[in-house]
């Protein structure tokens, strides 16, 4: 009876102390997990811009770019990159509605208007079907690298220039109306975008 | 028996987490990391007996893996992230560990036991990365893959070793 008395005060005291240990520990790394978890983030929103095109920290530059609303997208911010002094690319974080959820987008433009390469953050469509989209090996949105707002911005089943993912007409269709969106913004808004180009 | 069942619950890390050199390293110095954590912090309640020894054997565990799942967030994080849930999974072994390791002997055999581990994990990443990478087997990534593997590398282990002298003779006692 005394041991059995003398183990359940002991369950109870070491219980009590490593969920304080724990709930001290997590506290004590909430500010370190923050900063590695922005910092992260940060480097996928910048990983859509090979590292010999720019030679400043474009997220340090943010364009003042609060959520606009474009025709089928939504902005989410823009960054900066220069390359000696000059404008090298602009970089966009776009969001739209895909077939199962939202989808982002980092979209990078260079100063002529034509887009530099692009990158899914985040995407919640079918796996295997839309889902390939986040997939690297599928190289489905490299046929859009070099394209400007003035390509003809369809399926080639809705007689465009694009082939589509197989299985994912939405999918595409949507990604597609993304980076049309975020083109036509830049060639809207290219001389604000640039303006800062010789003050470096 | 003992020391297979160790094996068995340490498995699902040690097949989850080894795509890479890097991964398999983190995951194994982790299990060193967490056992021996787990075994010093119960060495003082080596007194207690049935049920409450095994609830606060669980809850040590529970509580040294989050502890360490928070510290690799911090301080590890794309590392984490493509560690996923296995470090959590070590507790696991912790309760195994507790429960099965022999008691006279414990420490050198558990030091055994987690440098073999270690080791295991160690040579299992190598030859993933060596095989998914460098020789395009991408059946080497996958779990399954890493299964056959660690299967053949177990293989070759008892072929290799000094033989005990009962299995030889067996059939013609």
């Amino acid at each position: 009876m005394n041991a059995r008395v003398r183990d359940l005060l002991l369950l109870a005291l070491v219980t009590t102390l490593a969920v304080a240990a724990t709930l001290a520990w997590r506290q004590w790394t909430a500010a370190p997990i923050a900063d590695a978890a922005r910092e992260l983030q940060e480097q996928q929103w910048l990983a859509v811009l090979p590292p010999q095109r720019y030679d400043n920290a474009p997220l340090q530059a943010p364009l003042p770019i609060a959520s606009a609303q474009l025709q089928h997208s939504q902005l989410l911010g823009g960054y900066r990159a220069t390359l000696a002094g000059t404008t090298s690319a602009i970089v966009l974080r776009s969001k739209i509605q895909g077939y199962a959820g939202p989808i982002m987008l980092s979209i990078a433009i260079d100063p002529n208007g034509r887009l530099i390469a692009t990158r899914v953050l985040m995407q919640e469509e079918s796996p295997g079907l839309g889902g390939q989209l986040g997939d690297p090996a599928s190289h489905w949105l490299e046929q859009f690298d070099r394209q400007g707002a003035a390509a003809n911005w369809a399926l080639k089943r809705d007689k465009g220039d694009f082939d589509q993912l197989a299985g994912a007409t939405v999918t595409s269709r949507a990604v597609m109306a993304a980076l049309q969106d975020a083109l036509r913004y830049f060639d809207a808004q290219r001389s604000s975008l640039l303006e800062h180009t010789s003050d470096e | 028996m003992n020391r297979f069942w160790l094996l068995g619950s340490a498995l699902a890390p040690l097949l989850g987490a080894t795509q890479t050199l890097a991964n398999a390293l983190a995951i194994g110095l982790s299990a060193l990391l967490l056992v021996l954590g787990h075994q010093a912090l119960m060495r003082p309640l080596h007194r207690m007996i049935g049920a409450p020894r095994i609830i606060v054997s669980l809850i040590l565990a529970a509580a040294l893996a989050s502890c360490l799942q928070l510290g690799l967030n911090a301080w590890a994080l794309p590392l984490a992230l493509s560690l996923g849930h296995y470090p959590a999974l070590l507790s696991l072994h912790c309760l195994a560990v507790d429960a099965l390791a022999p008691h006279p002997g414990r420490w050198s055999a558990l030091i055994r036991h987690l440098l073999g581990l270690t080791g295991l994990c160690l040579i299992l990443g190598a030859c993933r990365q060596w095989l998914g990478q460098s020789a395009g087997i991408h059946l080497a990534n996958l779990a399954p893959g890493a299964l056959i593997l660690l299967g053949l590398l177990l293989a070759l282990y008892n072929r290799l070793r000094p033989a005990p002298a009962t299995s030889s003779r067996q059939g013609t006692l």
